[in-house]
């Protein structure tokens, strides 16, 4: 990139504006997919499995399709007239391909498993119905648990696999094992985080509509990533990919679950096309937290190899995740990423990693935000533990082994080569903000007094933005590439457009100061279209913290270049040899001369009525018109950091934990938005909070799920959650466009473990060390009285 | 989540719901607030075929106090009990109650009657009804009315003595006395949500600082909320001090037969209603050296 990057460059990026968006969602105007209705609309309802694991020996659907309403009741046999089989075989060692069909065939692998799936005229009616369908079952023995799942003679989540092992993969440097068995001292730790589900306020939906005359399909879809979408859509219903339109309206938050093409969406698509009507569904809250996708539940034990100052001489790394029992994403996808990036900040040459993914009868997982949510945990966590079985300031045991700022850029022992990062400035920063040097007399003085004070410390590298090259290394078919479009019209309005897609973000505000930086431009002036394939360029939608850096970048950069022939038709038009001296500010052309910068009377609407209405005056050869499309391939990887600090009371009576100070010492580069990655932050804190804390999707040992209400499922609301400084400590990246860096998904991760570490200082005296989640009042009191 | 079809009735006397009702007696429901009925039908897990609408009888509406009786209608939503002057004057704990229950909009549609007649145990209303022996009136079809006490019409989980042709329309609270200590503390996760477990208290002392009555109440430790009428006799002319305080918290903790659940194991209970008693027994007697 050939630019300074400099934050003070630049004009439009980094302002706090206010929200595009708002005026809509704000007034009660926006329009989500319940906001558009189709005459001569059906209604689908799905038939779900009320049993953890069992093989389907009879369905009747007679009385059902008797019932008031029933258009059509459909089953397996019928979708495989219609559907393809999903086949996930990425050439990935150590990964067992799976097939899914569009409704399981012969078993149910969970509660909430789909069965069948109702077509009436209203949805009362289609749950009416649903009732009334007759399945036989009969029940297998559920496999509930990760380590169950991986026993000899575990029942069999889907006998094509002969295991229930899906995923496996390893990794070791050369000195490793040695040193491990050289070492004086091995500080064994291990971190668990409960199952969770992404928990969207919008649940999932879509209209499929079938146009039998043109034979075209339009799906009005909250998602994430509408060109993918598209093109697994048309494949699974053997269609061409001409033949399919995704619109998508307003979105009620996404955080992952809306990137896949799950089995619901296909077959409403399918009978849409099978029974020539549009055909609407929308999951219901029960739906989406029993069936939709879940995340999370990793298990995690480090052996780290320390000298006696503390010092890491090696680290190997145990994980396992479990997968439920559906992948719509490769198994190892999620896993794998802890895995490489573990060692973040800290200099450990030495280095292994054993990553298990198993299959179980729960719910399938999906990515949810920061899906290597557990890494930060996982590493400042076995620096904490270090710690304690050395005696040592945790503080001290950081600086000892964390590389120095000037180090970067720095090759992991995986690697990853991690580039304009600060974590030493992070921590730092925050020691200082937060008073440590004086924290641990005010720790001592309280317990004193009964007060259990403690302090955690979490830092963070955060992978963002994965490119192309990332993605090729990793085996995983897919590119890290994002596509724009900008385009100047005749009256001098500005459109731009790129595949990503909002799901609450906030990018049409975001992306339209990328594209005042890039052209020159008032933001206002800027209309973002996003969310539909026949407008928006191919693009790999919104997933990994892209939005800013693949999507508002692309956008920058295909802004840039209509500036450049902007200004190539302003030279021509003022009659200069060259556009060297020449700008656009505020959508006016300008002329650096004489030291000072002079406006003319050339406006970008003057040039591109030109462009289009008076090509013969265009410099000679080039093209009418003032529109540019533009793809850009971000570097394989894009790290962002942070490091965050919290501050807990625990009541060791009650068990209650009180967070008394929540900070964070953030560097995600330059931004094009300043309060929308200000909300990304606090949000990504939140979910963490939320995560360690509060959410556990809990399946009994049968395999049924305890918590399918929100009444059942503790998310944290606002009541529960601190006030959250943030500090910047921001240096641009060298090679991105503006020297933006992802940043959504580090919160998460810095919280889960800030929060951990917390607690565990806190009850220090007690000997407790928080090595699951979720962090409850119960939780912590079942700790406590075996302490005592 | 949708619910199995139903017929609405509209009724606007109390007579005409009294009719529907014996009409159709187990196949009716009453709806009020339908904070709690609509979502159990919205699961299926009630399917009545008439649902009998109850917010167009005034009469079961408002709140008044006569002879230091506080006169609470069915039909009145929590947020009008929470912002009630009345109540807050002659019976607080109420007002205090109010907040604790959901959250704004809940508040407003939900109504006093509806909680109390739907009986969860871990709701605020049935819990306050039973510390101060609220008297729940009940109508019939005859014209009759029957009143009885809240330890009476609280059966168990979600079961009163309510009849499928009753209607309940009035409750009354006995109004606390002049400085009447009193406190109520509900343990949840989070703001809003349905206690785990809970501990309410009146406290008045006499003359020379000795404890005249004592009423102290469980929540989430049985079937139903629970008076401890053992320690609030044995209470009776003690003095309110940190060592009687220390006493009762330890004695009723052990009271009460919890399940295990994944909010909180039986010992966790324990530990949550001597942490409570504490500090509703330190709030009330703080409340009873006011004057």
């Amino acid at each position: 990139m050939n630019q300074t990057n400099d934050k003070t460059a630049f004009l439009n990026a980094g302002k706090t504006l206010l929200r595009k968006e708002d005026r809509r969602l704000l007034t009660g105007h926006g329009r989500f997919t319940d906001d558009i209705h189709v005459v001569g609309e059906l209604h689908a309802c799905f038939v779900r499995s009320t049993y953890p694991h069992a093989k389907i020996s009879a369905l009747n659907t007679a009385e059902a399709s008797a019932a008031p309403g029933v258009i059509t009741i459909v089953t397996a046999e019928d979708l495989s007239e219609w559907t393809t089989t999903l086949r996930l075989a990425p050439p990935i060692e150590g990964l067992l391909p799976i097939e899914m069909t569009a409704l399981p065939k012969d078993k149910v692998r969970f509660y909430g498993d789909l069965i069948a799936c109702v077509i009436a005229t209203d949805r009362y009616l289609a749950e009416d119905a649903a009732e009334l369908v007759i399945v036989e079952y009969e029940p297998l023995e559920a496999v509930t648990g990760m380590f169950a799942a991986m026993e000899e003679d575990a029942p069999l989540v889907d006998e094509e696999l002969g295991s229930n092992m899906i995923s496996h993969q390893s990794f070791e440097t050369k000195s490793i094992q040695k040193i491990m068995k050289a070492a004086d001292r091995i500080v064994e730790s291990t971190f668990a985080t409960a199952r969770q589900t992404h928990l969207p306020i919008e649940t999932r939906g879509c209209i499929a509509e079938w146009d039998e005359g043109s034979q075209h399909l339009t799906m009005h879809i909250g998602n994430q990533a509408p060109h993918p979408f598209r093109s697994v859509l048309a494949g699974r219903l053997k269609l061409r990919e001409s033949q399919v339109t995704i619109v998508v309206p307003d979105v009620g938050g996404g955080f992952g679950q809306k990137i896949a093409l799950y089995r619901e969406e296909l077959i409403v698509a399918a009978l849409a096309r099978h029974l020539k009507r549009p055909v609407r569904w929308r999951e219901d809250r029960m739906e989406n937290m029993l069936a939709s996708s879940h995340a999370r539940e990793d298990f995690a034990r480090t052996r780290a190899a320390v000298d006696s100052n503390g010092r890491i001489i090696g680290l190997m790394l145990e994980l396992i995740e479990d997968f439920g029992a559906y992948c719509f994403y490769p198994a190892n996808y999620l896993a794998r990423v802890v895995a490489m990036i573990l060692t973040g900040p800290y200099d450990i040459g030495e280095y292994a990693y054993d990553v298990k993914v198993v299959l179980t009868n729960k719910c399938g997982n999906g990515p949810m935000r920061a899906p290597m949510a557990i890494t930060s945990w996982i590493m400042d966590g076995t620096i904490d533990n270090i710690a304690r079985e050395l005696e040592l300031d945790p503080v001290q045991v950081r600086r000892l082994n964390m590389l120095a700022d000037s180090a970067y850029p720095h090759t992991m022992a995986t690697g990853e080569t991690m580039e304009d990062i600060n974590p030493g400035t992070a921590l730092e920063k925050g020691l200082e903000s937060i008073d440590y040097k004086n924290f641990r007399k005010r720790q001592l003085d309280d317990r004193t007094r009964g007060v259990y004070r403690g302090i955690g410390i979490c830092s963070v590298v955060e992978s963002t933005t994965y490119g192309s090259k990332f993605y090729k290394a990793a085996g995983i078919p897919g590119s890290g590439h994002e596509c724009a479009w900008v385009k100047v019209d005749p009256s001098g309005e500005v459109r731009a457009s790129a595949g990503v897609m909002s799901t609450g973000q906030g990018y049409e505000t975001a992306f339209s100061q990328a594209v005042a930086e890039g052209l020159g431009v008032d933001p206002k002036d800027v209309a973002i279209k996003l969310g539909n394939t026949d407008v928006a360029p191919y693009g790999m939608g919104s997933r990994g913290a892209r939005g800013a850096t693949a999507g508002g970048g692309t956008v920058y950069l295909a802004a840039a270049a209509v500036r450049e022939k902007a200004l190539a038709i302003a030279a021509k038009l003022l009659g200069l040899n060259s556009a060297d001296h020449l700008s656009i500010q505020e959508g006016r052309v300008c002329w650096f001369f004489d030291g000072k910068i002079q406006e003319t009377e050339l406006t970008l609407s003057d040039i591109a009525r030109t462009a289009y209405l008076d090509p013969t005056s265009l410099p000679d050869g080039m093209e009418p018109g003032l529109e540019v499309t533009k793809a850009y391939d971000p570097p394989p990887m894009t790290y962002s950091n942070s490091c965050h600090f919290c501050e807990v009371v625990v009541e060791v009576n009650s068990g209650i934990v009180k967070i008394e100070r929540y900070l964070v010492v953030e560097n995600c580069g330059n931004v094009l938005s300043t309060q929308i990655v200000e909300g990304q932050q606090l949000g990504a804190i939140s979910m963490g909070l939320s995560g360690s804390m509060f959410e556990h999707m809990i399946y009994d040992e049968s395999g049924y799920n305890q918590t399918g209400l929100l009444s059942e499922y503790m998310m944290a609301t606002a009541s529960e959650l601190p006030e959250i400084e943030i500090i910047s400590v921001a240096t641009p990246n060298r090679r991105t466009p503006i020297g933006l860096k992802g940043m959504a998904e580090g919160g998460v991760m810095g919280s889960i473990g800030a929060v951990s570490n917390a607690v565990s200082d806190a009850l220090a005296p007690f000997s407790v060390v928080i090595d699951s989640h979720p962090i409850s009042p119960l939780s912590l009191r079942q700790k406590l009285r075996k302490s005592h | 989540m949708k619910p199995s079809p139903f017929t609405y009735h509209d009724p606007h006397s109390l007579d005409e719901a009294l009719a529907l009702l014996n009409q159709y007696g187990e196949e009716a429901r009453i709806i009020a607030g339908g904070q709690s009925l609509v979502a159990m039908m919205n699961l299926r897990l009630a399917q009545p075929d008439h649902l009998i609408d109850i917010n167009n009888i005034p009469v079961l509406n408002g709140i008044e106090c006569q002879d230091r009786l506080l006169q609470i209608g069915a039909l009145t939503s929590h947020q009008d009990i929470l912002q009630s002057e009345l109540v807050r004057q002659s019976c607080p704990i109420l007002t205090n109650a109010a907040a604790h229950i959901g959250h704004y909009a809940i508040r407003q549609r939900g109504t006093i009657g509806g909680s109390l007649s739907h009986a969860d145990p871990a709701a605020e209303w049935p819990m306050i009804a039973i510390l101060l022996d609220g008297e729940m009136e009940i109508a019939q079809l005859s014209g009759e009315k029957r009143t009885l006490g809240a330890r009476d019409f609280i059966q168990s989980i979600y079961t009163t003595d309510l009849a499928p042709e009753e209607i309940l329309t009035k409750i009354s609270f006995p109004c606390l006395e002049e400085n009447e200590g009193w406190a109520f503390k509900p343990f949840a996760r989070r703001r809003g949500d349905y206690f785990i477990v809970a501990v309410a208290a009146c406290l008045t002392l006499d003359q020379s600082g000795r404890i005249k009555r004592l009423r102290l109440c469980l929540g989430g430790m049985e079937a139903t909320a629970i008076r401890l009428d053992e320690i609030e006799q044995g209470s009776i002319a003690h003095l309110p001090d940190e060592n009687w305080i220390r006493e009762v918290a330890k004695a009723a903790c052990n009271e009460g037969n919890p399940v295990d659940d994944h909010n909180a194991d039986v010992e966790y209970r324990r530990e949550l209603v001597e942490i409570l008693v504490t500090d509703a027994l330190q709030d009330a007697f703080k409340g009873t050296q006011r004057g």
